[in-house]
């Protein structure tokens, strides 16, 4: 019976952990192998619940205690690709001001005298030499600048954008839970061999519910570029996409559950899916 | 959409490369392109043929029959529809769904149900800007209910003891609510106050004196003092009478309210210039503070006085 347990949970694991022999070798290991006491969770029951081992920093060697139970609405929802996208396009295009300009007819530096009488030449009767038919003359329809690429997406989206990239991110093994940040040292090569031996990244993501991290991980972290660290509030899909593999702590797992399922099953929706103002207030 | 994944979907994307932001598109056809060519990509007539009325987008009016005498100007004209635009609405409500929002605790019946607390579940709503004057309880499954296939007479599976203030209802409704020990009240209440009771913490931030409840319109007055339909204005000793009167039409016994433990409850009643339960005419609510300021001043007391 606990045979067939254990035989599921670890096909309800990511690939890598699928390895019998690790697992066994994991099991008799871990002497203090403890089962937290947590309330059951609620969800639908059509979909199986996701599990996770739960890792450490502390030693370059993995060394999992636990297994987490992740919610299948944030971790093993539907990866809708086509919302994934979109909230790239948006991330990229909210905050870019297109600066691209051109001159009016009005705008161009040139003499305004009319260059040649209206009669008589046999030639085309023009006025004034800035206009768009000539050379170095104002451009009809040309870009203007500032011009803000900003838009909104709609609320749900976001929620799903999120939701199905932490779905893609554990399903393609680049999901990893961590006890905590603590690191023993604040040398980068630390934290580089750890990344190294694991299989990580290499470009790699770590966050936290906080945004006061420890000390040893912040100083290793700013000497590698192609590290970084982000409080549970900056989770976005760029970043998440942008790194190839997501280190969360589990108090980052509690806070990003909590506050997805609240945002999926809030009963004041049409608060949430109002039309975006500038000038709105929460 | 999150709760049924097919496990197959995500099983297929554990043995493709990693999802990142250069392999990322969107679904086929998502993104509409403008089909207005330009120049030699149909920028010529943009396949509205040559002049006349095609090109000119010269639509008939709705209608009009090109000279003929209408089909709508034919005949003599029956008014159904007359002043439509000037008459109350009243959005239903089925007790099917109040029972609903009551088991799903979007209601808590040990206060008075108003207007506001139906408008606070975020699953009903009214609009006085639309002519929507408020509640009409029915006895009967409402649309919402049909949405989840869950087909239930409102009246013989209701089962709550509430006391419901609500704008218009019917015999049977008011016969399902007093059977469990209910109470219901009709009453009115004018746009300005409609307003207000929809969006209670819209009206508190503007730091404006709670205004009186007007008193209802001629065509109404008849219907919000008839104590058969529980109105607001009818004598007290009336709707008792009818209380039991309905009791004996409907065939049940009913409970008695003076037994009841909720009493103090079940008999509050707003008066008929408050708009919210505990709060008075002239009653300023500064929420930022959280105080309530009271007129002290005689001339004001006096104004705000029902």
């Amino acid at each position: 019976m606990l045979l067939n347990c254990l035989a599921k949970q670890i096909r309800a694991l990511p690939s890598t952990f699928a390895a019998a022999c690790r697992m066994s070798s994991v099991a008799t290991e871990n002497a203090e192998f403890t089962e937290v006491e947590e309330p059951p969770m609620v969800y639908g029951g059509y979909t199986n619940l996701r599990q996770a081992w739960v890792s450490n920093l502390d030693t370059v060697k993995e060394n999992p205690s636990t297994i987490i139970d992740l919610h299948p609405q944030v971790f093993g929802s539907r990866p809708r690709i086509d919302i994934i996208h979109e909230n790239i396009v948006w991330q990229r295009k909210y905050r870019y001001v297109s600066y691209a300009n051109t001159k009016v007819t009005a705008e161009v530096n040139m003499s305004s005298k009319k260059p040649w009488p209206q009669k008589g030449q046999g030639r085309a009767r023009h006025g004034t030499r800035r206009s768009p038919l000539f050379k170095g003359g104002s451009v009809i329809h040309g870009p203007r600048s500032h011009t803000t690429h900003f838009y909104m997406l709609p609320f749900y989206k976001r929620v799903y954008g999120l939701t199905s990239t932490l779905s893609v991110k554990l399903i393609q093994d680049d999901l990893h839970i961590v006890k905590n940040l603590d690191l023993p040292s604040d040398d980068p090569s630390y934290i580089n061999d750890l990344v190294d031996s694991r299989l990580w990244g290499p470009s790699v993501l770590f966050i936290d519910d906080t945004d006061t991290m420890p000390r040893n991980i912040s100083l290793a972290l700013n000497q590698i570029k192609h590290m970084n660290l982000m409080p549970v509030y900056g989770l976005n899909v760029y970043s998440m996409l942008k790194y190839e593999t997501l280190v969360l702590t589990v108090a980052a797992v509690k806070k990003i559950q909590e506050r997805l399922l609240y945002q999926l099953h809030r009963p004041d929706v049409h608060q949430a899916t109002k039309k975006f103002m500038l000038n709105m207030q929460n | 959409m999150t709760s049924f994944t097919n496990k197959n979907v995500l099983n297929l994307l554990r043995n493709l490369p990693r999802l990142s932001i250069s392999n990322l598109r969107n679904n086929d056809g998502a993104v509409k392109k403008n089909k207005r060519g330009r120049a030699q990509h149909g920028g010529d007539k943009h396949g509205h043929g040559n002049k006349g009325s095609k090109a000119r987008q010269n639509f008939m009016r709705p209608g009009y029959e090109t000279g003929n005498t209408p089909f709508y100007m034919k005949f003599p004209r029956e008014q159904y529809y007359r002043d439509h635009h000037v008459k109350r609405q009243y959005p239903p409500l089925s007790l099917a769904t109040l029972q609903q929002m009551i088991d799903m605790n979007r209601i808590d019946i040990t206060k008075p149900i108003d207007l506001s607390v139906l408008c606070n579940t975020g699953l009903y709503n009214i609009k006085p800007e639309d002519k929507h004057f408020g509640v009409n309880l029915i006895d009967e499954v409402s649309f919402f209910l049909l949405s989840f296939n869950n087909i239930v007479m409102g009246a013989d599976n209701f089962k709550a003891k509430i006391n419901i203030e609500v704008q218009w209802t019917s015999e049977s409704t008011i016969a399902a609510i007093e059977r469990n020990g209910g109470v219901i009240t009709t009453s009115f209440f004018d746009v300005n106050s409609l307003f207000i009771l929809i969006n209670p913490k819209k009206f508190f931030q503007r730091g404006e004196a709670i205004p009186r409840r007007m008193i209802p319109p001629e065509d109404a007055i008849l219907y919000y003092s008839s104590a058969a339909n529980r109105g607001y204005l009818a004598d007290p000793e009336k709707i008792s009478w009818e209380r039991f009167v309905l009791a004996q039409k409907y065939g049940y016994k009913l409970p008695k309210i003076e037994d009841d433990p909720d009493y103090d409850m079940l008999v509050s009643r707003k008066d008929q210039r408050q708009i919210f339960y505990g709060l008075e005419p002239g009653w300023v609510v500064n929420l930022k503070d959280k105080v309530i300021l009271k007129p002290t001043d005689p001339q004001l007391k006096e104004f705000y006085r029902s």
